[in-house]
């Protein structure tokens, strides 16, 4: 993996696209799809998730609907799409093994691929590099979100 | 889940602080039922409107030691879309006014709670 930020312990990749305020990140892949996930400080403040629903493929989602929902033991809320456009791939090893979200966020734990419909003026709303590192700093800062744990 | 969008679900919560370990879960149901997108109200009636009460949800906490309380759940329902409403009649009950509700919950009678029932998808009681 590139060059990567660290917010009170949680990974914050420089490559990745992020919406802070919904915790989720954007991969751009080479044939123009986009992977979707949750970033490691979201899985540190749901705790060890417990199930894991993702929509079906074919799906049309708009930017801010779910593409899942998320269960912990403390928490259940919905992971919201950070772009517009069609769900092309799920991630069916959430299904079996919910906790790959907690332990690789950016990887195993993708949840979903997406064909966006609007991505040249939606990444404008989205950080990355330095900058979203530095909103994710005063995020957590702001919220006084506690530290990354990460499940082994 | 695709069909889901849109469903009216109608919780009623007749549990409160008297019972903590039977307020939890009808709150994280329809916390859960928001976040597959649907419209979700919960009823607080007979006992159940006591934990509306400001500082009362402060006090049950679902673990000890856990830090999440019942109004931890309480604020995320609200923050999640889900509509919290309570019976009128029951505050009374409880020699309740509307200045001793938490913030967000809507005051309702008995024939609201009536055609709520009948519009709803689906109703879940406690």
């Amino acid at each position: 993996m590139s060059d990567v930020g660290i917010v009170r312990g949680c990974k914050i990749p420089k490559d990745l696209y992020y919406s802070v305020d919904d915790h989720t990140w954007v991969r751009l892949n080479d044939d123009g799809t986009v992977t979707v996930g949750m970033t490691d400080v979201a899985q540190n403040l749901a705790g060890p998730v417990l199930h894991a629903k993702v929509k079906k493929v074919g799906l049309t989602r708009a930017k801010g609907k779910p593409i899942g929902t998320v269960e912990s033991a403390k928490w259940v809320g919905p992971i919201k799409t950070p772009v517009s456009g069609e769900i092309v791939a799920v991630n069916e090893k959430l299904a079996d093994d919910p906790q790959l979200l907690n332990r690789d966020p950016y990887g195993e734990g993708w949840v979903v691929k997406m064909k966006p419909t609007n991505w040249d003026e939606e990444v404008q709303e989205l950080q990355t590099g330095e900058e979203a590192v530095q909103k994710y700093q005063e995020k957590v800062e702001r919220e006084d979100i506690k530290a990354c744990e990460h499940v082994e | 889940m695709e069909d889901l969008e849109g469903k009216k679900i109608l919780v009623i919560q007749t549990h409160g602080v008297d019972t903590p370990t039977r307020t939890y879960s009808p709150v994280y149901y329809a916390i859960a039922a928001a976040a597959m997108e649907m419209d979700v109200m919960i009823w607080f009636t007979m006992n159940g409107t006591n934990q509306l009460r400001k500082g009362e949800a402060e006090k049950i906490e679902l673990k000890p030691g856990s830090g999440v309380t019942l109004k931890t759940l309480l604020d995320q329902a609200l923050d999640a879309g889900v509509k919290l409403s309570v019976c009128q009649q029951s505050m009374d009950l409880w020699d309740m006014k509307p200045e001793d509700l938490i913030d967000g919950v809507k005051i309702l009678g008995a024939t609201s709670i009536i055609d709520l029932a009948l519009e709803a998808d689906h109703v879940m009681y406690f």
